[in-house]
C-alpha cells in the first residue's frame, strides 16, 4: 500500500515538473522572439547613422571616438561576454577555451562579462583586468564604461555566444572595428553619391565633435548588439535545455502511470488471492 | 514594381500634405524622432525647436543642411494645423537636418 502511495505522490512531483518546465519553455521562447524584435530595430537605427558617417568627409580612419590627444595602451583588449549562471550547458566553457587559445598576457588584456565566465577564468587561475555583470534588462544597456575601455586600448576582439537557430547556438569571435563596419555595409554604396562636409552643411559644435560622437555612439550600439545576440543564445540556450527537461518528464510521467497501474494490479490480485486461500481454506474445514 | 509602387504612394501623400499646408500659406517638414528601439515622433510639422551648446534654437522648413549635438532639453514640436504642441525631454542627442527632413537619434 505504502508503494502505491509513493508511485502517487512521485507522480504528482513529476506532473508539476511537467508543467513547471512548460512555463519556463514558454517563457523562454517569449523573451527570445522580443529580443530578436529588439535586435531588428535597433540594426536599422544603426544602419541610418552609419548612412550619416559614411557621408561625412574628415579621414578614413575609425577612432571609435578617440581624439589625437587620448593614451592608448598598445595591447588588445579581450572581452568575454557569457551568462550569469545555470541553464547555458557548456557554451561558456567552450567560448572560454577559444578565447584563452589565443591569449598572451604580454600582448592582451581580459574584460569580462558575466559571472559564470569570471568564475571559470578565476578556476583556471587566468587573471582579468575588469568585470562587469550581464545586464538584467534587455533595452536601453549602457556600455559606455565598456566603450570608455574599448577606447584606451589599440584594438579589440569580442567573443560572445551567438544564435544561429532555436536548437544551435555558438561562440564566436569578433574584430569590433569590423563589426561596426561590416553592420554599416548594406547602405555603404548608396552613401558614396553624396557628401556631407563643410561646405555643403553647417556643424555645431564642430565637425569633429560630430564625427566623434557618432563613432562613440556606433561603437555603443555594436557592444550592445553583441551583448543582446549573446543573451539571444542564452534565452535559446534555456529553451533548449527546458524543452529537454519537459520531453524527460513527460516519458518520466508515462513511466510513473504505467508503475502505479501495474503496482495498483498487483495489490488487487494479492488481496483476490488471498481471499481465494481463505475460501478454499474454509471450504476445507 | 511593388517598391517603385510605395514610393510613389509616399510621394502622393507626402505632395497632399504639402498642397494643404501650401493652402494655408505655411510651408512644412518631416520630423522623426527616435531611438534604437522606440519611434517618439515620426509626422509632418511646421517648426521644431531644441537647445545645443549654442542656445536654443529652431528650425523651419527651408532650413539649410545642417547637423548638430543637442543638449538635454525639451524638444517643442508644432505639427500640422489642429493638433496640439508636442514636447519629449530629451537627456541629448543628434540633429540632422537635410531637404525638409529632420531626424533626430536619440540615446546616442
Amino acid at each position: 500500500m505504502s508503494r502505491l502511495q509513493e508511485v502517487a505522490e512521485q507522480q504528482i512531483a513529476m506532473n508539476t515538473i511537467q508543467n513547471l518546465t512548460g512555463v519556463f519553455e514558454g517563457l523562454a521562447s517569449m523573451r527570445i522572439a522580443a529580443v530578436k524584435n529588439q535586435v531588428q530595430e535597433s540594426q536599422a537605427f544603426f544602419r541610418e547613422i552609419w548612412h550619416i558617417y559614411q557621408q561625412l568627409r574628415v579621414d578614413s580612419l575609425f577612432r571609435f571616438g578617440r581624439t589625437n590627444q587620448d593614451d592608448i595602451i598598445k595591447k588588445q583588449l579581450f572581452i568575454v561576454i557569457t551568462a550569469e549562471g545555470g541553464f547555458g550547458g557548456d557554451i561558456d566553457q567552450r567560448l572560454i577555451k577559444m578565447m584563452l587559445a589565443d591569449f598572451n598576457p604580454d600582448k592582451q588584456d581580459i574584460i569580462v562579462i558575466g559571472h559564470h565566465g569570471a568564475l571559470l577564468l578565476i578556476q583556471q587561475h587566468v587573471s582579468f583586468k575588469k568585470y562587469f555583470t550581464l545586464p538584467s534588462r534587455d533595452k536601453n544597456i549602457n556600455v559606455r564604461p565598456l566603450v570608455d575601455e574599448v577606447r584606451r586600448y589599440e584594438s579589440t576582439a569580442v567573443f560572445y555566444q551567438t544564435y544561429v537557430s532555436l536548437m544551435v547556438q555558438e561562440g564566436k569571435r569578433i574584430e569590433l572595428q569590423s563589426a561596426v563596419a561590416s553592420q554599416g555595409m548594406a547602405v555603404a554604396d548608396k552613401a558614396s553619391d553624396e557628401v556631407i562636409s563643410e561646405e555643403t552643411y553647417i556643424f555645431e559644435p564642430s565637425t569633429y565633435d560630430v564625427v566623434a560622437h557618432l563613432e562613440s555612439s556606433m561603437t555603443e550600439i555594436a557592444l550592445s548588439q553583441v551583448i543582446l545576440d549573446s543573451k539571444l543564445a542564452q534565452y535559446a540556450a534555456r529553451f533548449r535545455a527546458m524543452s529537454m527537461a519537459k520531453d524527460r518528464a513527460n516519458d518520466l510521467v508515462d513511466e510513473l502511470r504505467l508503475t502505479f497501474n501495474r503496482t495498483k494490479r498487483h495489490i488487487q490480485d494479492e488481496r483476490l488471492k488471498e481471499m481465494i486461500n481463505g475460501i478454499r481454506v474454509g471450504s476445507k474445514s | 514594381m511593388i517598391e517603385e509602387h510605395t514610393a510613389a504612394s509616399e510621394e502622393v501623400a507626402q505632395a497632399k500634405q504639402a498642397m494643404a499646408a501650401s493652402k494655408e500659406g505655411k510651408p512644412t517638414m518631416h520630423i522623426k524622432v527616435y531611438s534604437p528601439f522606440k519611434t517618439y515622433y515620426d509626422e509632418t510639422s511646421y517648426s521644431i525647436s531644441a537647445v545645443n551648446a549654442t542656445g536654443p534654437f529652431d528650425i523651419l522648413p527651408h532650413h539649410h543642411n545642417f547637423m548638430t549635438l543637442l543638449s538635454p532639453c525639451v524638444l517643442l514640436i508644432r505639427p500640422l494645423t489642429g493638433r496640439a504642441e508636442q514636447r519629449i525631454r530629451i537627456s541629448g542627442g543628434l540633429m540632422h537636418v537635410k531637404a525638409d527632413k529632420v531626424t533626430i537619434f536619440l540615446d546616442i
